[in-house]
């Protein structure tokens, strides 16, 4: 649009008044520049996301695991063929598909409380119902693991207690135990989803309702809940995805209850069977693959044409609705939810951490030594740093060739824009568990001495490879609000391209990028798909240590580091929230 | 019978009031606008109409039952009090089509199939759309969203329209078109409207009486002619157009017939004048005069009473149809507007006047 009204008579004349060698070198050394960023991205982008899925086919065609010789056959695929894989692909949609629809029902409501209705203290409760999303899932899964184990579970025992009864009324370890810890974190995901969605509604479509006759239930029906439908059932495939993806519960819970998903069934043939069979986990990987390309299709099949643009800009605040005394039924609704999802698994975690055995809690059994064995622990102080390194790392490595995606794919008109922005996305696909098995076989397949493989350069290709498609995101939304005419003006009053870029365009998207920032570093912290499969001696990261002092039944240093990492959480969702508000006021 | 009544309303935002004691009749038929600048309160009032917004003190009557009565914490919501509104944005709903949109209504009130049919398509013919009955409801220009706007809020026969600014996402053409044709359909149904807007002109052309509000208070209810010709006050008078105002002395005041006040002045000048109120002798007055309504004297023509300055022109800037005239005099500078034929040059020593008639006094 800009490009036809101001470039098309002023351009001609510029070129027409400039001499004509300038007019020759001065775009082709612009061209080149230009190519040079957009095939470096291409190669980085290929190497992080094409070359782990492409060796994933190779790999699952091989006979041999990873860097031995072999020969090529179907095995893997006719083996994943069988009765109990069917079972385990039931498993898998059916669980996410039992934890997607609470939760949206869930998401709706609690989403509405806090974007449309007089319920006291709105903000503050937001900030207590998103946190449980920021929580790394091994935590929880732990805590819920001690909370509502059928033997010595401390909900169990204080059931008994109370109730006299001799039969705990709860196994986690079953398909609702699973189901139950992959909603708290999927319910914060849609809530971040729809609050928008209330709040940015024109409130007018839902006054002329009410003008028309209609009662507000009639139309929070017909109007509201139809005008978001689009947006819902972006985010319904959305939760799907992630819960087939999902790692962390059908390992806590499902696996000792015989209940397998596509996920651990992988993970299990390479780490749980007397010799890898790494073809198997391969030819399943590549089929998880297939079905979350189906299920994103069916997305872009539901949505195109689907949108309604029903934000139209102009400040006015949405439509409250005046509660009356209902109002602390619909605040205590939203305490609740935050004291189950987040202060009944920390609390079992403070507990946890002070009591000689987990379950046995009596004044006797209280002691300190767990801190002591946790700080005494060298492991855990490497798997600390390595962490951290990681994630400062990683984070800002994600987030800066995120910046630079986003700013090709929708700033320029440049070629090749479409294939970066398709790369960049292409991540999304894969869940961490099978772009770790892509890694392995890429690693293992590196011509010559290119020793990544054991270090912790494995892992942060892979976490960068993981968190590029939402840095690339989060970008994207944070330029495409900043309209080009800042970026021209600059231009015009004499700046050069990059100091525009950095005067102009970087000063006003940093707090994206910032909060961006934050986002990856929380994403690497509670990673264990991927690194459970790419770590090795010396490259441990916390969520590994965790995983195996849970394995070996050290559930009360496991207390102790979580609620370090705890702590981590707290502050970096405080500081994020700080950058938040100051962007609000500033733009 | 008054459609609407308004009694001392207000409408208070924490401390601030958005709307301060207002007082208001709608008679049955009537087109009433309330007109001022942003912020004034007009939507406000309005969306208490609708029961969008509760009042904080007063009563509010539709037909002569009464809706919110602050006092006695009584208020019916807005989906009973059988009412039309178009909104700013139309709230064209984008997943329907034309005709389910201008249905709604008359589904909400479990009308039967036929008689939605019927009533639908005699509300598109009304407003001219009964060819895009199937369209879906994205695929209208505004001034097409518009008309549905206006036929859903019709369809059900309510009892009073209220619009909110409806025109005002319009481009300038289309605006002055569409709000004729709306008036004539006003008129021809006789539908009791009442309007909200910011934009003098179409307040002028539209209405039967027009509410001039700032500040959250109404500052006076008239006719367009009343408003435009005789303002109660100085705020009134500079909000439409930009008037010379002259300031005077009251050397003599009486009253006439029609109710109004006439006036003799001296202000350096001497002239007559008319004003709605009574000005003691000895006070200040304001005096009003249009630069529209200011004429060269030329020849020996005699002019009927009023009042005259003489001056040197200062700066005359042709705008086409006309000629905008400054004119320095012993009352201040003076602006006029001048057919574009006649053409007083800078520095030219001239005589202007005004008939009595068209000079307005408020109190200073």
């Amino acid at each position: 649009m800009t490009d036809n009204t101001a470039g098309a008579l002023p351009g001609r004349n510029i070129a027409a008044l400039g001499s004509a060698s300038a007019v020759q070198t001065w775009p082709s050394r612009y061209l080149s520049g230009k190519n040079v960023l957009v095939a470096t991205l291409i190669v980085i982008l290929g190497f992080l996301a094409v070359y782990p899925l492409a060796m994933l086919f190779y790999g699952s065609l091989h006979s041999t695991p990873p860097g031995m010789a072999g020969e090529f056959n179907l095995n893997g695929y006719r083996s994943i063929m069988n009765w109990t894989n069917f079972v385990v692909l039931l498993n898998t949609i059916g669980i996410s598909l039992a934890k997607t629809i609470p939760s949206l029902a869930l998401a709706v409501l609690l989403a509405w409380i806090i974007a449309r209705t007089d319920t006291p203290w709105r903000d503050k409760l937001e900030v207590l119902i998103t946190l449980p999303f920021f929580i790394p899932p091994i935590l929880t899964a732990m805590a819920w693991g001690m909370l509502g184990n059928p033997q010595v579970g401390l909900l169990n025992q204080v059931w008994k207690w109370m109730t006299g009864a001799t039969v705990s009324p709860i196994n986690v370890y079953s398909y609702g135990g699973i189901i139950w810890h992959m909603m708290q974190y999927s319910t914060p995901f849609l809530f971040l989803f729809i609050v928008d969605i209330f709040r940015a509604m024109d409130p007018s479509l839902e006054e002329s309702s009410r003008m028309c006759g209609a009662s507000r239930w009639r139309t929070f029906r017909n109007i509201t809940l139809i005008l978001m439908l689009p947006a819902l059932t972006n985010s319904f495939i959305l939760s799907l995805i992630r819960g087939i993806e999902s790692f962390e519960s059908p390992l806590f819970f499902g696996t000792p209850a015989k209940i397998e998903v596509i996920t651990t069934e992988i993970y299990n043939s390479i780490n749980h069977r007397a010799t890898p069979d790494y073809q198997y986990a391969t030819a399943l990987s590549f089929a998880i693959m297939v079905l979350m390309f189906v299920l994103v299709v069916w997305q872009w099949w539901l949505l195109k044409g689907r949108t309604f643009t029903t934000v139209t800009g102009k400040g006015y605040s949405p439509n409250i609705m005046k509660l009356g005394p209902w109002k602390w039924v619909t605040f205590g609704f939203c305490i609740l939810f935050f004291i189950v999802t987040v202060v009944l698994p920390v609390g079992q975690l403070i507990i946890g951490s002070f009591f000689k055995f987990f379950g046995f809690y009596s004044w006797d059994m209280l002691t300190t030594e767990h801190y002591v064995a946790v700080a005494n622990n060298a492991e855990v102080w490497r798997a600390f740093f390595n962490t951290m390194l990681l994630g400062l790392l990683g984070a800002t490595a994600v987030m800066t060739l995120g910046s630079i995606v986003a700013y090709v794919s929708i700033r320029t008109k440049w070629r090749g824009r479409r294939l970066i922005d398709a790369l960049a996305w292409l991540p999304w696909m894969m869940p961490g568990m099978v772009l770790g098995i892509g890694f392995l076989w890429a690693f293992a397949m590196l011509p010559g001495p290119i020793p990544i493989y054991g270090t912790i350069w494995a892992l942060m290709l892979a976490y960068v490879a993981l968190g590029t498609p939402i840095s690339v995101r989060v970008m994207s939304s944070a330029y495409a609000q900043l309209a080009y005419d800042l970026e021209e003006c600059s231009r015009v009053h004499g700046a050069t391209f990059f100091q525009t870029m950095w005067r102009i365009l970087i000063a006003l998207a940093w707090p994206s990028f910032a909060v961006g920032w934050v986002l990856a570093f929380f994403g690497i912290m509670r990673e264990l798909s991927a690194s459970i499969l790419l770590y090795s001696v010396g490259s441990e990261v916390l969520s590994v240590v965790l995983l195996r002092l849970w394995s070996n039944g050290l559930a009360e240093q496991v207390s102790v580091i979580g609620l370090m990492m705890m702590l981590l959480v707290i502050l970096f969702r405080w500081v994020q929230l700080k950058l938040i508000k100051s962007r609000i006021s500033t733009l | 019978m008054a459609a609407i009544v308004l009694e001392s309303i207000s409408k208070y935002f924490g401390t601030a009031a958005a709307v301060d004691n207002a007082n208001l009749e709608v008679e049955t038929g009537e087109f009433v606008t309330l007109l001022g600048p942003s912020g004034c309160g007009k939507t406000t009032t309005l969306r208490m109409v609708a029961g969008l917004e509760q009042n904080s003190t007063g009563r509010i009557s539709i037909g002569g039952e009464v809706v919110s009565d602050a006092a006695q914490g009584f208020f019916i919501p807005p989906e009973r009090r059988q009412l039309g509104m178009v909104f700013q944005s139309y709230a064209i709903w984008p997943h329907m089509t034309v005709f389910d949109n201008v249905a709604y209504p008359l589904r909400i009130r479990r009308k039967s199939s036929q008689e939605i049919k019927d009533r639908v398509t005699n509300a598109l013919r009304l407003v001219e759309m009964e060819r895009f009955a199937d369209r879906p409801a994205p695929a209208l220009s505004g001034g097409q969203q518009q008309r549905v706007a206006i036929a859903r809020a019709l369809v059900f026969e309510p009892r009073v329209l209220l619009l909110d600014e409806p025109l005002s996402n319009l481009d300038a053409r289309l605006r002055t078109q569409t709000g004729d044709e709306f008036r004539q359909l006003q008129k021809r149904l006789g539908i009791t409207s009442l309007y909200v807007t910011h934009d003098q002109g179409e307040a002028m052309a539209l209405s039967d009486r027009v509410v001039v509000m700032s500040l959250g208070k109404i500052l006076q209810v008239g006719s367009p002619e009343d408003i435009y010709r005789r303002p109660h006050s100085r705020e009134v008078a500079a909000f439409f157009g930009s008037p010379n105002f002259l300031e005077a002395e009251v050397k003599d005041c009486r009253r006439e017939e029609n109710g109004s006040y006439r006036l003799d002045l001296d202000g350096g000048w001497k002239g007559l004048c008319h004003a709605s109120g009574e000005l003691a002798p000895g006070s200040k007055a304001l005096v009003m005069v249009r630069p529209e309504n200011m004429y060269l004297k030329s020849g020996d023509r005699v002019y009927g009473g009023g009042m005259s300055w003489n001056g040197i022109v200062k700066e005359s800037i042709f705008r086409g149809a006309n000629r905008s005239v400054s004119i320095d005099t012993a009352a201040g500078l003076l602006h006029i507007e001048l057919n574009a034929l006649s053409n007083p040059r800078p520095g030219e020593n001239i005589e202007i006047f005004a008939a009595e008639n068209s000079a307005w006094a408020v109190p200073a």
